[in-house]
């Protein structure tokens, strides 16, 4: 029996499926980056914070948990900066890219047809979910960073009166990319597991508005406050990132990436494409 | 050595067999063709064979290497065409077919795709959304082609392609297995797999019910006699009880048309009773030996008279 040929790395389909995504990656990289210096020129200014905070009076204390809760107060620079990592659009875009680019390169190609041909190519199976694996992680780590480079801007082109501790806010981001990509792992689950990408999203997005909406009614209602911990935000806390790089979630959000991922290497290895 | 051989393959999804110990080799420059109705499991070996589906048992080797499935086993020597071709919308022709070409190594394949492009009159710079379904299917012949593979996987090549068309992709095949590439061709079109191939398997529920070269295939098949009775001949019935290897294909003002198995002798000498102008013996087709496979179950042996009936297609 003859010894089977040696397969490379399929860099450029890695190539391809960057190019078919980076124009989204920078937009809504863009849009972070605006969205923080927008976020640090209200913040610098007091009067803007008591108008700010005025207004989000008017609405349901829900929003305002979901904003940040008991640490949106005048003077509370880092905890009114921090809005910008925790807002609803800003989790919103990034859930965008952490679902619809791993589904979009796995279940989407199975579902278009064009998976048939790249497996028939010198290209392991592997190498293909590891491809889309490597986009979805660097890409969430890329946009994370992209908030903290905006926290950056955002504190040389405004004055604040107090200093900003920015090596809180390279932590907060780098915690909340680590949050991004455990979703972005469980979107990679999901599209090896699917044939079809919209139940590969709606399953992802249906786990993630779980956890956010037990998250923000266990805050609401202190009896159910023993579910916050089963979600997967309680990793990102704020008093611990305070205090220093917060190794316990940090670990915890990277085991539910690695499981999520490895789970759906394994599947995506040995079942049957779904044709 | 054979270039591509499946060995006792079966292929299970829960109850249902696709798949059924099926055995076949196919040698270095032979054309095979791979026949069998919808559903027949045609698609699910040829999967099976370029490592798209796991198989339940069995083995498949391809140029010597045994096929282990997503591990793209030999792929960079295998042209593969799929029944439903279907590419990316936006790119054009020839940057997907690039990208394709280039995976797990360098595109190598330039030259050839121009060459093979110019011959099927396909302009590749046009979007794959653009493009018609005979010009998508072109893209496909040149998918598979581009590269000079030493095994050419083909499902349905020709379809949607206009004659003229089509006979060029049948050259591309006879070039190809003239040069000693392996081809195992799956079609509906027997005409046109008679055509080219020198061999064929007969797939029925998942089964191989026919392994033989084709000029075998057809010889097995029934035989035709079509009798012209004199001008107001009554066309006499033929009588089930006697002749159980004789079924009746049509029955017209005037003419007889049957098909047999085994002796004519007793058919003849029946039809030496009547007034007989004309008879002809109309040579068996593929397709003939072919559709016998599927009424087996149906039919039975022997027809009684009734009302006229025609072989069709499948």
């Amino acid at each position: 029996m003859t010894r089977p040929s040696r397969v490379p790395f399929p860099w450029t389909l890695l190539l391809f499926w960057l190019r078919r995504t980076v124009f989204v990656w920078i937009a809504i990289a863009l849009a972070m980056f605006l969205m923080q210096i927008a976020i640090c020129g209200i913040v610098h200014d007091n009067q803007s914070v008591k108008a700010f905070l005025q207004v989000l009076d008017y609405f349901p204390s829900v929003v305002k948990i979901a904003l940040g809760g008991k640490t949106l107060q005048v003077g509370n620079t880092p905890g009114l900066l921090a809005i910008g990592y925790q807002h609803p659009f800003l989790l919103f875009l990034l859930m965008l890219f952490a679902i619809g680019v791993p589904t979009g390169m796995l279940a989407g190609e199975v579902q278009r047809g064009t998976m048939e041909l790249i497996l028939s190519r010198p290209v392991k199976k592997l190498h293909v979910y590891i491809c889309a694996g490597l986009l979805t992680i660097t890409g969430m780590f890329g946009l994370v960073m992209m908030m903290f480079l905006g926290t950056t801007a955002g504190t040389r082109i405004y004055e604040f009166i107090d200093p900003v501790p920015l090596d809180l806010f390279f932590r907060l981001a780098i915690n909340g990319g680590l949050l991004a990509s455990a979703v972005g792992a469980v979107a990679l689950l999901a599209a090896s597991f699917f044939r079809s990408r919209a139940i590969a999203v709606g399953v992802t997005a249906g786990f993630l508005l779980v956890n956010y909406f037990v998250s923000v009614l266990s805050q609401l209602w202190p009896r159910m406050y023993f579910l916050f911990r089963f979600t997967m935000f309680n990793y990102v806390s704020a008093p611990k990132l305070w205090r220093g790089w917060p190794l316990d979630d940090m670990g915890v959000l990277a085991a539910v990436m690695v499981i999520a991922a490895l789970a759906g290497a394994i599947i995506w290895q040995r079942r049957d494409l779904p044709l | 050595m054979p270039t591509l051989e499946v060995k006792s393959l079966t292929k299970r999804y829960g109850s249902t067999v696709a798949v059924d110990n099926v055995t076949f080799a196919i040698e270095p420059g032979e054309i095979f063709g791979y026949l069998g109705p919808n559903g027949s499991g045609k698609t699910t070996t040829i999967r099976c064979i370029m490592g798209l589906l796991r198989p339940t048992r069995g083995q498949v080797h391809v140029l010597g290497a045994r096929v282990r499935p997503g591990r793209a086993t030999e792929h960079a020597r295998i042209g593969y065409l799929p029944g439903e071709f279907r590419l990316w919308k936006f790119p054009r022709g020839r940057r997907s077919l690039s990208l394709l070409a280039a995976l797990g190594g360098r595109d190598r394949a330039r030259k050839r795709r121009a060459e093979l492009a110019e011959r099927l009159d396909l302009d590749l710079n046009h979007r794959v959304g653009t493009l018609s379904k005979g010009n998508r299917q072109k893209v496909g012949v040149l998918f598979a082609f581009q590269h000079q593979p030493e095994v050419l996987v083909l499902d349905e090549p020709t379809s949607g392609l206009d004659p003229l068309l089509r006979q060029i992709v049948l050259d591309l095949i006879r070039e190809a297995a003239d040069a000693g590439a392996a081809v195992l061709l799956s079609s509906h079109d027997l005409s046109e797999v008679s055509a080219i191939c020198g061999r064929a398997g007969i797939l029925r529920q998942g089964k191989l019910v026919e392994l033989a070269p084709i000029a075998q295939i057809v010889q097995q098949g029934r035989r035709r006699l079509r009798v012209w009775f004199a001008d107001g001949t009554p066309v006499p019935a033929v009588i089930g009880e006697q002749f159980r290897d004789v079924q009746l294909v049509q029955r017209g003002p005037g003419l007889l048309d049957l098909a047999y198995h085994g002796s004519a002798d007793p058919l003849l000498k029946w039809l030496a009773q009547f007034p007989v102008e004309r008879i002809a013996t109309p040579e068996t087709s593929l397709e003939e030996a072919f559709m016998q496979y599927y009424q087996l179950d149906s039919a039975g042996a022997g027809v009684a008279p009734g009302p006229a009936t025609s072989t069709g297609g499948l």
